[in-house]
């Protein structure tokens, strides 16, 4: 290395944009959601106040509702520069307006408040309505492809403005006598390759490059008891790590 | 360097220090000498084994190339000119024979990052490589202007910084709602601060 490493400083570090490719940095003045041990450094006057802090309520009621994650989130707020990461994923953002986007719920690190968060009824993923940034993860780079395209679920970051997926399954594989077999012992059979998702319609899916999910952080540590409050907060962490 | 995941280290007859079991390939004549307690003698040899700052250092030494590489970890270098850079023990991969590793206490921060009191420090005139989980983001820090950081992010920092143990809890993570960003080491003065764009599962939980 010939070069001396980039040295980034307030004045130098991006307005929400990359710092690297696994690093993003967001020029706060305001309020943020963000996802909790997201962020990895910052500068300025910033406070981080949980969901149910009392004065964000009316910020929460136009733009968070999402009962199930609410332990996952909290607001930062203030002036300065935020670093964003998480475990060394490819972070990228995105523009949306007056759009939709769903995305997995682990791979979500922030949004501006300009959006609001709807749960998904898919298990798992949390939707973007309304126009901002936002900021999500994905293990190797994003591709886009549009439907109708059927995806592994492993492989399946988010889509935007198309209808729901389905759940395909590949039947005829496990059909008839052979089938049987392959079903009940796996012997042969399971490819792995069984269960898909199906999109249908216009729209655009987001895939990542790869089936690894990632190792999701559960919310509360060992050692911790779990208060009953944040049980159900704790029901999105479960679904990720059911691999919803 | 070769990408970023492993270094190339060219070597006339002198030696470097590098984490035991870090080299992938070397060509050339190489002796690969174990180094007890970091190489820093009986001392050093028992400081680290009462701090827990354990560090298993080989003396590599020869001519030709040796290659270095961890978990496919990113590399970072480091060129010190007399300062000091403080590191986990656990991000040092490699560093040359002119540089002086050390322990040092941390306080609580190191505690709350699960990696114990104490953190190494290397000084003197050379390169030093640092790993890190994706590429570091080096941070500058000067008066007024401190820069707070999560516990499990920081990699490493250089030159004249106070540190300090920053906690905004209050009554609410009692009741367990809490800001999920309470731990942070705040960091004064002047001086560079290397951050992974990742987080170690800390004591301190999503901190």
């Amino acid at each position: 290395m010939t070069t001396g490493p980039v040295v980034w400083d307030p004045s130098t570090l991006p307005t929400d944009d990359n710092v690297n490719p696994y690093a993003f940095s967001v020029a706060l003045n305001g309020r943020w959601f963000l996802q909790k041990g997201k962020m990895v450094a910052y500068y300025g006057n910033i406070t981080f106040h949980p969901i149910g802090y009392g004065p964000l309520d009316s910020l929460i009621s136009t733009s968070f509702h999402s009962p199930t994650h609410v332990g996952d989130w909290v607001v930062a707020e203030g002036q300065g520069h935020m670093i964003l990461a998480d475990r060394a994923y490819d972070v990228n953002s995105y523009d949306l307006e007056q759009g939709n986007l769903t995305v997995r719920a682990g791979n979500l690190l922030a949004f501006a408040p300009t959006l609001a968060l709807k749960q998904s009824i898919i298990p798992g993923f949390l939707t973007l309505i309304g126009s901002g940034k936002f900021v999500a993860a994905s293990n190797g780079p994003v591709h886009f492809v549009e439907p109708p395209i059927r995806v592994d679920p492993q492989a399946l970051v988010g889509w935007a403005d198309c209808p729901s997926p389905c759940h395909h399954y590949d039947h005829a594989y496990m059909r008839g006598v052979l089938g049987g077999v392959r079903r009940l012992t796996g012997i042969g059979g399971a490819s792995g390759e069984e269960h898909q998702y199906e999109f249908v319609g216009a729209g655009q899916v987001l895939l990542q490059s790869t089936e690894v999910l990632m190792n999701e952080l559960v919310a509360v540590e060992p050692g911790h008891t779990v208060p009953a409050q944040s049980a159900q907060a704790n029901l999105g962490a479960l679904g990720r790590q059911l691999g919803f | 360097m070769q990408g970023s995941r492993v270094l190339a280290v060219d070597l006339a007859g002198d030696s470097v220090k590098a984490r035991n079991g870090s080299m992938v390939a070397y060509d050339g004549q190489m002796t690969f000498k174990r180094m007890s307690g970091g190489g820093e003698g009986l001392r050093g040899l028992v400081t680290r084994r009462i701090t827990g700052e354990k560090m298993t250092v080989m003396e590599v030494q020869g001519k030709g190339t040796c290659w270095f590489a961890e978990r496919a970890t990113e590399i970072n270098l480091v060129r010190l000119t007399g300062e000091r850079l403080h590191v986990e023990a656990s991000n040092l991969l490699c560093t040359e024979a002119t540089l002086r590793t050390g322990t040092e206490f941390t306080g609580l921060r190191g505690a709350s990052e699960g990696h114990g009191l104490f953190t190494t420090k290397v000084e003197g005139q050379g390169w030093a490589a640092v790993t890190s989980d994706g590429p570091a983001v080096i941070l500058r820090v000067a008066p007024g202007l401190p820069l707070r950081v999560d516990p499990g992010a920081y990699i490493a920092h250089t030159g004249n910084l106070k540190q300090s143990f920053r906690t905004d809890v209050t009554w609410r993570a009692v009741v367990g709602e809490t800001g999920g960003e309470s731990f942070q080491i705040e960091f004064e003065g002047d001086g560079l601060v290397y951050v992974q764009p990742s987080e170690r599962r800390t004591f301190a939980g999503d901190a």
